[in-house]
């Protein structure tokens, strides 16, 4: 039985009220974040629209942004794969600080973090200072912005990962090294292959993360500007009606992605992708 | 680890006092030796540390100490790929994301022996071949221990482990899967450890026995030894032998509540122990049946449960007995609830198991 199923069932009263606060408190949220984007899509024309995303600086903004949150979603997978894996499959002492760390970001303010970057990334910073001597500068350049994005959005991949790591029988490993594979085999073929939703799902949504950063990339790395620090200079130079074109381009592209990333990680697709990789 | 120990020549399997810790359980100096082509059981109750102490054999988990050795080799550093031993586990722990096939490949793959077609031999004489292309998800529990099995036996191992394959089957898969694992284990020329906490697959797949209780093990020897004289309260029990109560020796007799037992067996005198009995070979009738008797006692017959194969019935008496029974003898008998009965132990029926002497009392 379905839970629609249940709830509409014969019990009376308190399945109605049930069920009708449900919609009705479930419905006042989907409201409340669909009604500023509906406002902010109707209020821009078509035609500022198509002007705004033909204009260098939005279209070069939203480039580096679609850009880099792609590089911050490949880096936070690469790192983020082994961690997780440690976390979920293995017992270690301080594997709960250590999870906690991970965590750290989701609770710290955005432009904070920024703060904190730009002490550690900055010019004169513990990793800036000697990376500038090797001609890699933090503080204004991509190498800023895509390290803002991985440290605000680090935590997703890494629980992702975790979590579908956690859903894996461990005897299946074991089962693996008994029929002669080393740990690399034995994680190539069979946990990895069983743990690429998650590991997909968690990149996508280091991905949206990264994209809708602000906070902490316009500390670190106020130039050259993404999308969403474009669009703030645009509102404070121009108001509101210029950003709100702007605006609509950013929230097109990527919605547009992260639909498209989110369906590929979570559906179908998968299926044979997960044999492929044996 | 014991240094005393020397591999053996025969190409069977070895541990010497071999300690493992999982969590806060405890595995002891474990001592075990399993033939070439015979199947050893462990026996023990869930928890006793059966499947901790295959893992370790494996190398799936680290031994503390002891030695575990295969065909004369000494294997208890190596990692478990480089073994060679093939275990199936509990559910089968097919690997969901690979076919039918892909599993049994795997081992092979695995060891760059892909070429052979060892995997198609084995899917068809396991009676697999038309579910070659399935995935493991699609299969029944009885389908996916015979997977288990071929992916086992794939890569030709030393030696098998199986643990408690068919306890998640139900009882028609479990009948089935029992008969082919008999045919298929008396072919193999390696030795098998067939971990269960069922004595009826203990007793039918196992050459030889040994039984596990929190950690250690209690008893080994052969399947026949151990069932007819298990030495051991856990290890009567776990063989279905039930307890008759405790009682003082003398001059060759003990006594338990109304019942007095006469011994066969050298008389020591004044030793306390525990007595056991097997259910299906008390003897129950209207009169007393029988001249040759360890003891006989009257009894209220209290329930009778038409279980099968054996009816099972409850008398009341001090000890209170349990006898199985043909249904054939439960009619002939024509006993009713609350009727009165003699109770007949043969010699045959009891199990002794002597106490150790309590401490001499302190003045």
């Amino acid at each position: 039985m379905s839970m629609a199923d249940a709830a509409s069932g014969p019990r009376g009263w308190p399945s109605g009220g049930f069920e009708a606060a449900l919609w009705l408190l479930g419905g006042l949220l989907v409201a409340f974040i669909i009604l500023p984007v509906v406002r902010l899509t109707t209020t821009a024309s078509a035609a500022s629209v198509r002007h705004a995303a033909a204009a260098g600086p939005v279209r070069d903004a939203t480039l580096l942004s679609l850009q880099d949150a792609a590089i911050a979603a490949v880096a936070a997978t690469v790192l983020g794969v082994p961690l997780a894996y440690l976390l979920a499959a293995r017992r270690f002492p301080g594997r709960g600080l250590v999870q906690a760390v991970v965590d750290l970001p989701l609770a710290v303010p955005h432009t904070v973090a920024g703060i904190a970057l730009l002490f550690t990334f900055g010019r004169a910073g513990w990793i800036g200072a000697p990376a500038g001597h090797l001609g890699v500068s933090f503080y204004g350049s991509q190498w800023g912005i895509v390290t803002a994005m991985l440290f605000v959005s680090a935590p997703f991949a890494v629980n992702s990962c975790r979590v579908a790591f956690e859903a894996i029988d461990p005897k299946l490993e074991r089962a693996a090294r008994s029929l002669g594979a080393t740990p690399w085999l034995a994680f190539r073929r069979v946990t990895l292959p069983l743990a690429v939703r998650g590991v997909l799902t968690g990149a996508v949504l280091v991905y949206a993360r990264s994209i809708s950063e602000f906070g902490a990339v316009v500390i670190l790395a106020y130039y050259p500007a993404t999308a969403p620090v474009e669009i703030y200079n645009l509102f404070l130079q121009s108001g509101l009606t210029q950003s709100a074109a702007a605006a609509v381009v950013l929230l097109t592209v990527a919605l547009a992605t992260f639909l498209v990333l989110r369906t590929l990680a979570s559906g179908r697709l998968l299926v044979r992708f997960d044999r492929a990789a044996y | 680890m014991s240094g005393s120990t020397v591999p053996p020549i025969e190409p069977g399997l070895m541990v010497r006092e071999l300690a493992v810790r999982a969590g806060t359980f405890e595995l002891r100096a474990v001592d075990l030796d399993v033939a070439a082509g015979r199947v050893l059981a462990l026996l023990g109750p869930s928890g006793s540390g059966k499947t901790t102490l295959i893992e370790a054999i494996a190398g799936l988990r680290p031994a503390r100490g002891g030695t575990v050795h295969l065909a004369g080799r000494n294997l208890t550093l190596l990692p478990p790929e480089r073994r060679r031993i093939g275990v199936v586990f509990q559910d089968g722990a097919l690997f969901p994301n690979l076919t039918v096939a892909e599993n049994v490949r795997f081992g092979l793959r695995a060891r760059g022996e892909a070429g052979t077609d060892r995997a198609g031999m084995l899917l068809r004489r396991l009676g697999l071949a038309q579910l070659a292309d399935r995935s493991p998800r699609s299969l029944s529990g009885g389908e996916a221990q015979r997977v288990a099995l071929a992916r086992a036996l794939a890569i030709q191992p030393r030696l098998l482990l199986l643990d408690e394959p068919l306890s998640a089957l139900d009882q028609p898969a479990r009948e089935e899967l029992r008969g082919t694992l008999q045919e298929l284990l008396a072919e193999l020329a390696i030795p098998a450890v067939y971990v269960t906490h069922d004595r009826t697959e203990a007793l039918t797949l196992g050459d030889d026995l040994a039984v596990m209780v929190n950690g250690s093990l209690r008893r080994t020897g052969t399947a026949r030894e151990v069932a007819a004289s298990p030495g051991d309260p856990a290890v009567a029990r776990l063989l279905g032998w039930l307890e008759l109560g405790r009682g003082t020796l003398s001059q060759g007799q003990v006594r338990i509540g109304q019942l007095t037992l006469t011994l066969p067996g050298p008389a020591s005198d004044h030793r306390r122990a525990d007595l056991f009995y097997r259910p299906e070979d008390v003897l129950i009738g209207p009169d007393n049946p029988q001249a040759v008797a360890a003891g006989c006692y009257a009894a209220r017959v209290e329930r009778i449960i038409p279980a099968t194969p054996l009816a099972v019935i409850s008398l009341a008496a001090t000890p209170a007995v349990t006898v199985l029974l043909l249904h054939r003898q439960l009619k002939q008998l024509g006993l009713q609830e609350g009727a009165r009965v003699n109770v007949v132990f043969p010699p045959e029926a009891l199990h002794v198991i002597p106490l150790a002497d309590p401490p001499e009392p302190q003045p």
